[in-house]
C-alpha cells in the first residue's frame, strides 16, 4: 500500500491536535507506519515545506497574515487540505476575543503594541477550499482514524453529522438538559466525542463546535427560561466557534 | 576576525514556533536572540469579561501538552481568589492527574522530541524501524499514564471533570485497581528508561543557574508549596510578584521574567531534583546514583536525565497514592464572592503561575499568567552564549545542532510561552 504524503502545519493553538496525532491517540505505531511524513516541524528536523502533499493538516487559527500566505501555498500543492481541531475548523478558543474590539484584548498583555501584527481569528475555510473538517477539542482519535484509513483505501471518509444528543441517547444517559435543568449545549453541538461530559456529569460546552443543522436560537431561549442571564448565554455560544454563524446566531439574540 | 552566523528559521521538534539567530565575531557571539514568533493568542486579553467556571477549560487550551497544569492552577487560583478550601480527595486526584500528565509529558520530550538528536536521526517516524524495542516501550508507557490522567479526568488532553471545588464524576475501584496493576507493570520500563537516557552522550557544559521550584514540607512539591531557589529565595507563592519580575522583549511575543535584582533563573525537572532531591523515593535516589546523577548538577542537558528520573518517581508515587485511596461523592457546591488569587503549579516545564480577579458577579477582571518558559527564557539565552563561546572553534552547522539540542534539552513550550 502507497504510504501518504503528509504535511502537518500549526497555526495558532495549543499544538494538542499534533500531540493526539504523535501521542496520545491508541495507534501512533500504526499511523506512523502508514504515512510519509514530508513536512512537520514538531515531529522531524528538516523536511520539504513545498509539498507536495497527499493531505496537509493545518492545525490552529489564522491569527496573522503570514499564515494566509503560507496557507495558500499549501493549497497550491496538497490533492487535500483539511483542518484539524476547533481552532483549525471553527476559529476555536483563540477566536473568543473576536467578540471584543482588537485593540482592547491586545493592550491587556502588551505594553508595546507596534510588535503585534495580529488580526481577529478566523477559521482556515475562511481563507482556503478545504476538503472536510477533523472536529473536536483536541481532534478526534476516531475522525483522525478515519481520515487516514480513508486516504490509503481511496474511499471517502464518513465523519458524524448529528449533535451530541445522539451520543447521549445511545449511551443511555440521562439528559441532563430536560432532567436537570443544566444548559447542556449538547443539541447544537457535533457529536464526535462520545457524549464525553454529559456521560461525566457535566452539560457540554460546545468544544465540538456547530453541527450543520444547529437550532442555537431555540437553546438560547431555554437557556432563558432555565434562568440564564443573557451575558451568560452570549459566553455559551462564543467559547470555541464564535466566527461561526450557526452558533453566532445563539449569541446575537443576547447580545 | 572571522565570522559566523547560526540562523534557525523554525527549531523542530519542540512545541511551538521559535527562531534562533547568533552572529558569532572570533569567539564572542556579537547578536544572540531567540525569536520567540509563536502568534499570540491574548488569553490575559480575552479573559477579562469572562466567567470564572469557564476559566479552567479555556486556559487548559494554552497548551496541548499540559493542560492539566493549566487547569489545575487556574482552579486554584479561582478558589483562592473565592475563598474555598477543596477538600483532601480533591487535592489528591488533582495530584495524581498532575503526576501523570508529568511524566505522560516527559516522555513525548525524551523519546519523540530529544532523542532523535542524540542518535542522528531526523524524527522518531525515521527511528522506528531501528529502534522497535525503545518505542513500544514508550507506547506501553505513556498509554498507562494517559489512561491514569483520562481516568481521573475524562480526558487526558483537555479533561473535562475536573471543576471548581472538586470533581463531577469520580473514577471506579475497579479502573483504580486496573491503574494500579498497570503501574506496577511499567516500573521496570521507567528505570529501562532512565538507563536509556543515562547512557546518552551529553555534550560538557556547565553554567552555574539559579534554580527555582515549589517545596513542602512532606512531599515532592506538585501544587501547594513556597516558591525557593538554589540562592537564598523562600517565599509564600502570594508574593511572587514582589520577586520575580517580566518584560517585553522587541524581537519575541514571548515576555521574559527574571529574579528581581538578579536576573535569569531555571525551572523544571533539572531544577526540581536540585531543590527537592531529599524528598524523591529511596530507590530513585539509588538509580541516580547508579546512574552517576547527583546534585548540583549545572548541565542543562541533563534536564534529560532530571525528567527520566522523575518519570519513575512519578510513576512509584501514583501507585503508593492508589494502594490507600478509597473514594466517595463530595457536596462541591460554593458561594461566588469577590477577590484576588494566586497560585503556583509545578508543570511537566517548571513553575507555572495563574492569578485572577474576580467580581461579585463571578466576572474575571484581571488575568495574569507566567508560563514556565518564560521563566527559563533568559537563562536559555545566557546558557546558549555561554555555549556558543565554548565551541565558536566549530564550523557553522555544528554550532547550530549544539544549540537546537540546547534549546530542546529545556524542553521549551513556546505555545505556554506566548498564550
Amino acid at each position: 500500500m502507497k504510504k501518504i504524503r503528509l504535511g502537518i502545519f500549526k497555526y495558532s493553538c495549543c499544538a494538542g491536535c499534533q500531540f493526539q496525532f504523535f501521542f496520545f491517540q491508541e495507534h501512533v505505531l500504526e499511523t506512523l507506519g502508514a504515512v510519509d511524513i514530508v513536512y512537520c516541524k514538531m515531529g522531524t528536523s528538516g523536511g520539504k515545506k513545498e509539498g507536495p502533499f497527499d493531505v496537509a493538516l493545518i492545525e490552529g487559527a489564522i491569527t496573522e497574515s503570514w499564515q494566509v500566505d503560507e496557507l495558500k501555498k499549501i493549497r497550491e500543492v496538497s490533492r487535500f487540505l483539511v483542518p484539524i481541531g476547533s481552532c483549525a475548523v471553527n476559529g476555536g478558543i483563540p477566536a473568543i476575543k473576536n467578540i471584543y474590539p482588537e485593540i482592547e484584548v491586545e493592550k491587556r498583555v502588551y505594553k508595546d503594541l507596534s510588535v503585534i501584527h495580529s488580526v481577529k481569528a478566523h477559521p482556515v475555510d475562511e481563507y482556503v477550499r478545504v476538503d472536510g473538517y477533523v472536529r473536536g477539542c483536541p481532534m478526534g482519535e476516531r475522525e483522525l482514524l478515519e481520515l487516514l484509513t480513508s486516504l490509503l483505501l481511496n474511499t471517502k471518509p464518513s465523519f458524524p453529522e448529528y449533535c451530541v444528543c445522539v451520543e447521549c441517547k445511545l449511551k443511555g444517559n440521562i439528559c441532563l438538559l430536560v432532567a436537570e435543568g443544566k444548559p447542556c449545549m449538547g443539541p447544537v453541538t457535533n457529536a464526535g466525542c462520545g457524549a464525553l461530559c454529559p456521560s461525566h456529569g457535566r452539560a457540554c460546552y460546545g468544544c465540538w463546535g456547530p453541527v450543520s443543522d444547529a437550532n442555537a436560537p431555540a437553546l438560547a431561549k431555554k437557556f432563558e427560561q432555565l434562568g440564564l442571564a443573557p451575558d451568560d448565554i452570549v459566553r455559551k455560544f462564543t467559547q470555541f466557534a464564535s466566527p461561526r454563524i450557526e452558533f453566532r446566531k445563539g449569541a446575537e439574540m443576547y447580545e | 576576525m572571522s565570522e559566523k552566523v547560526i540562523s534557525i528559521d523554525y527549531l523542530a521538534r519542540v512545541e511551538g514556533e521559535t527562531a534562533i539567530k547568533i552572529n558569532i565575531k572570533g569567539k564572542e557571539p556579537q547578536e544572540l536572540k531567540l525569536k520567540i514568533f509563536e502568534p499570540p493568542r491574548f488569553f490575559e486579553g480575552f479573559l477579562v469579561g469572562r466567567k470564572y467556571y469557564e476559566v479552567p477549560d479555556i486556559v487548559a487550551r494554552i497548551c496541548g501538552i499540559c493542560p492539566v497544569s493549566h487547569m489545575t492552577t487556574a482552579l486554584r487560583a479561582i478558589e483562592k481568589a473565592m475563598g474555598i478550601n477543596p477538600s483532601q480527595q480533591t487535592r489528591i486526584l488533582r495530584r495524581l492527574m498532575s503526576l501523570s500528565q508529568i511524566a505522560s509529558s516527559h516522555l513525548i520530550h525524551l523519546y519523540i522530541l530529544a532523542m532523535p538528536d542524540y542518535y542522528g536521526y531526523p524524527g522518531v517516524q525515521a527511528m522506528l524501524p531501528e529502534f522497535t524495542e525503545e518505542l513500544s516501550r514508550l507506547m506501553r508507557m505513556k498509554k498507562v499514564m494517559n489512561d491514569l490522567t483520562a481516568a481521573i479526568g475524562g480526558r487526558a488532553l483537555h479533561p473535562v471533570s475536573a471543576v471548581i471545588n472538586g470533581f463531577t464524576d469520580l473514577p471506579s475501584p475497579q479502573a483504580l485497581k486496573k491503574l494500579r496493576q498497570d503501574l506496577e507493570k511499567i516500573e521496570a520500563d521507567a528505570v529501562k528508561t532512565v538507563r536509556m537516557v543515562s547512557e546518552l552522550s551529553y555534550p560538557k557544559f556547565s553554567r552555574k543557574a539559579e534554580y527555582v521550584a515549589l517545596k513542602a514540607a512532606n512531599r515532592y512539591a506538585i501544587m501547594e508549596g513556597n516558591i525557593v531557589s538554589s540562592d537564598g529565595l523562600d517565599i509564600p507563592e502570594e508574593d511572587y510578584e514582589e520577586y520575580f519580575e517580566e518584560e517585553q522583549v522587541f524581537y519575541s511575543m514571548a515576555k521574559r521574567a527574571k529574579v528581581k535584582g538578579r536576573g535569569s533563573l531555571m525551572v523544571g525537572a533539572l531544577a526540581r531534583l536540585h531543590i527537592n532531591f531529599d524528598q524523591l523515593s529511596p530507590s530513585v535516589k539509588k538509580l541516580a546514583q547508579e546512574v552517576g546523577f547527583k546534585v548540583p548538577d549545572y548541565n542543562p542537558f541533563h534536564n534529560n536525565l532530571a525528567q527520566s528520573l522523575e518519570i519513575l518517581y512519578g510513576i512509584q508515587e501514583c501507585r503508593q497514592i492508589l494502594e490507600n485511596l478509597k473514594l466517595s461523592p463530595e457536596n462541591n457546591s460554593y458561594r461566588i464572592r469577590a477577590g484576588e488569587g494566586a497560585a503556583f503549579s509545578e508543570a511537566p516545564r517548571g513553575l507555572l503561575y495563574h492569578q485572577y480577579a474576580i467580581n461579585a458577579k463571578g466576572v474575571i477582571e484581571k488575568a495574569n499568567i507566567v508560563t514556565p518558559t518564560v521563566h527559563n527564557f533568559a537563562n536559555i539565552e545566557e546558557d546558549l552564549r555561554h555555549l556558543v563561546r565554548q565551541n565558536s572553534g566549530l564550523p557553522e552547522k555544528k554550532i547550530a545542532l549544539l544549540c537546537e539540542m540546547l534549546v530542546r534539552a529545556y524542553d521549551p513550550c513556546f505555545s505556554c510561552s506566548v498564550h
